[in-house]
């Protein structure tokens, strides 16, 4: 009994060590800071330009990327229906699709060799999975799928946005500015900086941000979602006492 | 934070700018009261292009036009525009047809086919009503050009023939007329349904129902109109967010007050402008809506892919 509970003491001792000991990779590049530190969907929220910094080895290429969780995905495609009209014709279910990609570069990935090859955002079309496909073999679902999130602004590679400062020592700090875009949904999002030396990774380090609404439009999104039949009536005894209220205003001014 | 006038739409999931949807609202009740429409044909597909998905564009412009023609009906109501019998029925219809239409929505969300029902609704509604009233009033100008004085005294048609022998016959005194009662239920009805698939209150399908096949006064049809409007609006909304989670009330309220003010100035407006080049400009107005929304239809997205409906 002692024995036993000895031994599992002293492995929980042994996992904390563990866990606490920096892994070579990350010794490379020290804690990441966010600023902002969460991102606050009030009711003026349009999007968030977040600044990330941290520091890597002298000379390395910087990566930083934003994700989403990855999860199922049901999507619609389009075709032609009597050959005429554009409308939803097949229903297609991808899966392993992170609902946010943002990544940024201190210098176009493309040019940073094989080792940034599996952080660019063309990379997605060899991880995302397809459970169903469409009716249309012919569309290239990954692909359409990376296009519609690149359209909404909720995938997005680009050149820009990192930048390093005068090295000291052995590292150098770098500063990355990611726009996240207003189409974002609540939730948890995953920050990384990926340091890369002749296109090999040296250091990676991540942190954690999260999203969710407050205030008013939290407070509008309950209301909705939760208590919907007491929020429609809301809306319309509210766009009611509105209507008569500029009715009588308009009417006092301008007799009929 | 300084003065911004981004505003945050949880329901939408989108970030608006307060003054472009209080323009639109504005631009919208402008055009509505030269022309005396409701104007929430327009709306929906305006709101649509400023990025709001079309189910919530659709709902939320349900709500704005409950504030719209509550305004609207009290002053006719004052005026004894409102034929509150012929008014009742059609609402009677209207609702039965708005919850009909709010589950056929409901179901189709679910299969997918929501967004493009909408679409094929407006262009053929759109396209109807324009090419409508914009041959009507070319063959008004014609007529008014040639002066003709001798009009032929009308003929009654089959359709008059079969609405006098329908059964249930009732007086309608308001509006002068004696119909039977299935008449206003059934049309009420039809309006209904298309008014909860399209977002619009029904008015400019409503109008033309009632000036052609109800025959009833156009003063009365106004007032008697918005009247029916107003309750069968109400009903969407609150079938709409409670089924669909789909009206963004802060949305609905800014379109609101910009439509409530650009009304009572459109109205203005109006009546220093002819009546026949007022209902060609609404018309052409109409027919390029219907074409923007074809031509979306018939060539090719950009994207072939979409998201599916529901939550």
């Amino acid at each position: 009994m002692y024995a036993n509970l000895i031994a599992y003491c002293g492995r929980l001792i042994l996992a904390v060590l563990i866990l606490a000991a920096p892994d070579p990779a990350s010794a490379a590049t020290d804690a990441l800071s966010l600023s902002p530190s969460a991102i606050v969907m009030g009711a003026q929220y349009s999007g968030v330009d977040l600044t990330v910094t941290g520091s890597v080895p002298v000379g390395a290429d910087v990566i930083v990327r934003l994700t989403g969780t990855a999860n199922e995905l049901h999507l619609r495609e389009k075709g032609k229906v009597f050959g005429l009209l554009w409308m939803n014709v097949g229903k297609v279910i991808a899966t392993n699709v992170p609902s946010v990609y943002l990544v940024s570069g201190s210098r176009p990935l493309p040019q940073m060799g094989a080792g940034a090859a599996p952080y660019r955002l063309e990379s997605l079309v060899g991880t995302i999975g397809v459970k169903q496909e469409g009716t249309d073999d012919l569309i290239d679902i990954p692909h359409e799928l990376l296009r519609l999130k690149e359209h909404e602004g909720l995938y997005r590679e680009s050149a820009e946005g990192v930048s390093l400062s005068a090295a000291t020592g052995a590292s150098q700090r770098f500063t990355a500015h990611i726009k996240v875009p207003p189409s974002l949904k609540p939730g948890e999002y995953r920050v990384e900086a990926i340091a890369l030396k002749n296109g090999a990774v040296v250091g990676q380090s991540q942190t954690a941000i999260a999203a969710a609404l407050t205030g008013f439009p939290k407070w509008l999104s309950e209301l909705a979602s939760q208590k919907s039949a007491l929020y429609g009536i809301m809306a319309t005894v509210v766009a009611i006492f509105s209507g008569l209220a500029i009715g009588l205003v308009c009417q006092s001014k301008k007799p009929h | 934070m300084s003065l911004s006038m981004n505003l945050y739409l949880p329901i939408a999931g989108a970030s608006v700018n307060c003054l472009a949807i209080f323009g639109l609202g504005g631009v919208v009740g402008l055009l509505s009261g030269i022309f005396g429409v409701g104007g929430g044909f327009l709306m929906t597909p305006l709101l649509i292009m400023l990025g709001i998905p079309p189910t919530v564009a659709a709902a939320s412009d349900s709500n704005q036009i409950v504030g719209a023609s509550t305004s609207g009906t009290l002053a006719h109501f004052r005026q004894g525009n409102v034929d509150i019998k012929m008014g009742l029925l059609l609402l009677i219809g209207g609702v039965a047809g708005g919850t009909l239409g709010v589950q056929i929505i409901a179901l189709l969300r679910r299969m997918g086919n929501a967004d493009f029902l909408i679409s094929v609704t407006y262009v053929l509604m759109l396209g109807f009503v324009g090419g409508y009233m914009f041959l009507e009033s070319l063959q008004a100008m014609r007529k008014t050009a040639r002066r003709t004085s001798d009009e032929a005294p009308p003929k009654e048609s089959l359709y008059a023939k079969t609405i006098r022998l329908m059964p249930f016959q009732v007086d309608f005194r308001r509006s002068g007329i004696q119909l039977s009662v299935l008449m206003p239920f059934l049309l009420g009805a039809l309006v209904g349904i298309l008014s909860a698939i399209m977002g619009v209150g029904g008015g400019f399908i409503m109008v033309p129902v009632m000036v052609y096949l109800l025959r009833m006064p156009m003063h009365v049809v106004v007032g008697t109109s918005l009247f029916q409007i107003l309750f069968t609006c109400m009903n969407v909304t609150v079938m709409q967010a409670a089924k669909n989670h789909t009206v963004d009330f802060v949305l609905a309220l800014l379109l609101l007050l910009g439509s409530a003010l650009g009304a009572q100035a459109g109205a203005k407006i109006g009546k220093k402008l002819g009546g026949e080049h007022l209902k060609i400009l609404l018309a052409s107005l109409v027919l390029i809506v219907m074409v923007k929304m074809l031509y979306d239809l018939l060539a090719r997205p950009d994207i072939l892919l979409t998201y599916a409906g529901g939550h």
